[in-house]
């Protein structure tokens, strides 16, 4: 009894006094499971949706896929034409499009791929990089949870996302009775793209020293990586990938062959590059301070120039590095769609009834290619303009607008400036896109007329921020899901609507899609004119409500 | 200057978040000239009275005037003459902090250079560093040296202090007394007693919403009670029934208890028989004022719940 007690205290007093000998104490680790299960708690939801929505893609699109191709004769027709450079630049070599799981791989494997490196870098940056902008990350690492904890867990709750969509997709083809071994490959090559942008964003979540440059680093390696695949998919010859395809993760994804070769090997290096990059930012994390990013802060100006304090001027300033890194963007996939314009359009059967469907009815194959062009340019300077806009709500939510109008500022000006950037911002940018896309097209467009052609589809961006200030005055919470929400169903609709069986006519009452695509359709004024005054009646409701309601923090 | 009696003249105001109220008949003065103290607990309305005022949050009820104007309909004629501080400063990180003094306080209208570089330097912030890498207090004076270089009649200060440190808090104190002294009328929500019994002309003290208390420091009745504890060598129990001792508490030979300052004579003639060994008479504060209020206020039960990773 004496002993029992003795003995029960002694364990005691050492349970006490040296907590931190115990081996999960003193790791960099300790904690990383509820590390993993509290960042599981915040995001369950957002992880959940991004994995069904990705997943539910396939059997949709296979449905579509078997009543275009119904039988192995369709299917080898279709196989004899779908080598086309748009093709191959666009969702990479169609290698295998004599099968369902081929041709399923063409229609849908790159959107997946891609949307998933979207997902994991947004993902990576709102639990690594944002957290600690925020200092919530201090907060946490004041307690008792190892350096890396925190981390790791954000990196392997990611992989998570990634493992369960790969997994999800696999059984829904499997469901739909695709070959057993393309099937995994489908699903692994998709997690293994994920895998591997996990790593990058990871690393430029330490490079960066805001969420909002992670966010941009890592997008931008996104598409930096996807060009190139989509250069060395052009200069592929038959069915052989181009050695240019091992220069992009997504190319060693797309290497995996699904429903092809059905190589498991390239997953190693996916995963391997993940891993490594996980374990490079995690060296790099332990290396800096808290806070602070690679670059070293620098001293800049002590004061406000007259411009800077107008709101305008402060609106142009905060607005400046986003603004530079749009329009780069747009000058570089201009320059990009006018310099494949003419080898696509010259490649393009025009008996061919998937690619007539695909470029429209147009005049000339070369026409409908450009038509194309000048829609996606169209798309990329809507989603500009909706994050350019999108910074007033940000301004609102972090408290700093409250300061803005405690001054001598009306909410009406205020609003007036972003909305200027945006609405100007926009036409620039699709005068821009439009007339490099003419000048890199050695002569398949002409500059004046493809710049004409993308302001055309001035209205839609317009209607796209009139829905944005509608939101923002009647629901500010809610303002960037609705918007992001309406522009991708529009895009989707109006890119890919004859994919998901949407009739023609339906297509034309979505935003880009009423829209006629210069030089492949004749301008019709119509549209436009109604969009505007759409644009105009949503604008001055939003504006109306937004003078009327509270000011609202987070 | 269109000068008025009242900067400020709040009455009955009522607002509702969803169905919380936050504000149910909140009254408000403060008269040209004078420092008015804002008093009241976390979540009591201060915040929300402030952001009405500023024509931030729509009033649901009742009627609010500043500098003689609508707050909600003048906002940015009023915004001219009015600056203000909130109590969390949020700054745009990618700015320096002197380009975010140079922003607001251009908001509040004219901009002094002069009182700018000397207010830098009296709250001792470098204004060629990013934001980001500003705490808590630096954030604090950037909005403080903001609002203090420029020229507006009225200064509303949400719990300006918080995050700064002892010193800045003097520099913040003669700040507004040199504030005062040019005439300029003063709205000041803290929560620290010992700044608003030195700063301020008036207090009012408000809870769940409502005005619970109002007046010049001086003339508030609570105020003029001192409390008297004395240690006696005999029995002290019959001191209860002395004429003007209230709030009488006895623990063996000490004894305490208030006192109304014309009665005290009495109390200490009084006193003398019980051959009192030692005495120490404090003249009412602010604080207890202010917990009198609230020490029918049950604390929230901290729940075992709150101390993990949530």
């Amino acid at each position: 009894m004496t002993t029992g007690t003795a003995h029960g205290r002694h364990a005691a007093a050492e349970h006490l006094g040296q907590p931190a000998t115990s081996a999960r104490g003193t790791s960099t680790l300790a904690g990383v499971g509820i590390a993993a299960w509290f960042i599981l708690r915040r995001n369950w939801l957002r992880l959940g949706l991004w994995a069904l929505v990705l997943a539910s893609m396939i059997p949709i699109v296979y449905d579509s896929q078997q009543q275009a191709f119904p039988t192995q004769q369709a299917r080898d027709a279709y196989a004899q034409v779908a080598n086309t450079p748009a093709v191959a630049a666009m969702t990479g070599l169609p290698y295998a499009a004599g099968s369902l799981g081929g041709i399923l791989v063409i229609k849908i494997w790159m959107t997946l791929a891609v949307a998933l490196a979207f997902a994991v870098v947004f993902l990576v940056t709102r639990n690594g990089r944002a957290d600690e902008e925020a200092g919530r990350t201090e907060l946490l690492r004041a307690t008792a949870l190892g350096r890396h904890a925190y981390p790791t867990a954000n990196y392997l709750v990611s992989a998570g996302l990634c493992l369960l969509t790969g997994l999800l997709i696999s059984l829904l083809c499997l469901s739909v009775a695709l070959p057993a071994a393309g099937s995994w490959i489908m699903g692994a090559s998709i997690a293994g793209t994920g895998l591997a942008f996990i790593g990058l964003a990871a690393i430029c979540g330490q490079l960066a020293s805001t969420s909002r440059g992670a966010n941009s680093l890592a997008v931008a390696l996104i598409g930096l990586f996807y060009f190139i695949r989509a250069g060395a998919d052009l200069q592929a010859e038959g069915m052989a990938p181009s050695a240019l395809s091992w220069f992009s993760p997504i190319g060693w994804a797309q290497n995996m062959r699904a429903y092809g070769e059905d190589n498991w090997w390239p997953l190693m290096a996916l995963a391997f590059l993940g891993a490594a990059g996980c374990l490079v930012a995690l060296r790099i994390d332990s290396s800096r301070d808290l806070g602070s990013g690679i670059l070293p802060e620098r001293r800049s100006a002590a004061s406000a120039g007259p411009f800077t304090t107008t709101a305008l001027g402060l609106a142009l300033r905060l607005q400046r590095s986003s603004l530079i890194g749009w329009f780069i963007g747009a000058a570089v996939s201009g320059l990009f769609f006018g310099s494949v314009a003419r080898s696509m359009g010259t490649l393009l059967d025009p008996e061919n009834p998937f690619a007539r469907n695909f470029v429209g009815t147009g005049h000339s194959m070369l026409d409908g290619v450009l038509g194309i062009f000048v829609a996606f340019n169209a798309l990329l300077a809507a989603a500009f303009a909706i994050q350019c806009l999108g910074a007033a709500r940000s301004e609102e939510e972090s408290g700093r607008l409250e300061q803005q109008l405690a001054g001598a500022l009306s909410r009406g000006w205020w609003v007036g400036a972003h909305l200027l950037i945006a609405v100007l911002g926009s036409g620039l940018m699709l005068l821009l896109a439009g007339a490099l896309t003419g000048a890199s097209s050695q002569g398949a467009g002409d500059p004046g007329q493809l710049a004409g052609a993308c302001l055309a589809f001035w209205p839609a961006v317009l209607s796209m921020l009139g829905l944005q200030l509608l939101a923002f005055g009647f629901l500010p919470r809610l303002t960037t899901a609705i918007t992001w929400s309406v522009y991708g169903l529009s895009a989707m609709a109006a890119m890919f609507g004859g994919l998901f069986s949407l009739s023609q006519d339906a297509i034309r009452l979505t935003p880009f899609g009423a829209i006629a695509r210069v030089p492949a359709e004749e301008l019709s004024w119509t549209p436009l004119v109604v969009l505007v005054l759409i644009s105009l009646v949503l604008a001055a409701a939003g504006m109306a409500r937004f003078n009327r309601r509270d000011i609202l923090g987070a | 200057m269109a000068t008025t009696k009242q900067a400020i003249e709040v009455s009955g105001l009522h607002k509702n978040f969803g169905r919380t109220a936050a504000l149910s008949g909140l009254d408000l003065r403060v008269d040209t000239g004078q420092v008015a103290g804002f008093l009241g607990p976390n979540g009591a309305g201060k915040s929300t009275t402030i952001r009405i005022l500023l024509g931030l949050l729509k009033a649901d009820g009742g009627t609010a005037r500043m500098l003689g104007a609508d707050p909600w309909a003048d906002a940015v004629a009023l915004h001219r003459r009015v600056a203000y501080v909130p109590g969390e400063v949020n700054l745009w990180p990618n700015l320096t902090g002197g380009q975010a003094i140079s922003i607001l306080s251009k908001l509040h209208g004219q901009v002094d250079e002069q009182r700018r570089s000397q207010l830098l330097e009296r709250f001792a912030l470098d204004p060629s560093k990013k934001a980001r890498s500003y705490s808590k207090g630096n954030r604090q004076k950037v909005a403080l040296i903001a609002a203090l270089s420029s020229r507006a009649e009225l200064l509303l200060l949400d719990e300006p202090t918080s995050g700064l440190d002892p010193l800045m808090e003097q520099v913040f104190t003669s700040c507004i007394r040199e504030a005062a002294a040019e005439g300029r009328s003063v709205l000041l929500s803290s929560h620290i007693f010992a700044e608003v019994e030195k700063l301020c002309d008036t207090v009012t003290i408000i809870r769940d919403g409502q005005t619970v208390e109002a007046g010049r420091l001086s003339d508030l009745r609570h105020l003029q009670r001192t409390e008297v504890t004395v240690e006696v060598s005999g029995a002290a129990a019959s001191l209860a029934a002395v004429e003007g001792i209230e709030d009488f508490k006895l623990s063996g030979t000490t004894a305490s208890f208030s006192v109304d300052p014309e009665q005290l004579p009495g109390v200490l003639a009084a006193l003398a028989q019980y051959s009192p060994r030692n005495l120490v008479s404090t003249p009412p504060s602010l604080e207890d004022l202010f917990l009198r209020h609230y020490s029918d206020q049950v604390p929230a039960p901290v729940t075992a719940r709150g101390g993990g990773l949530r």
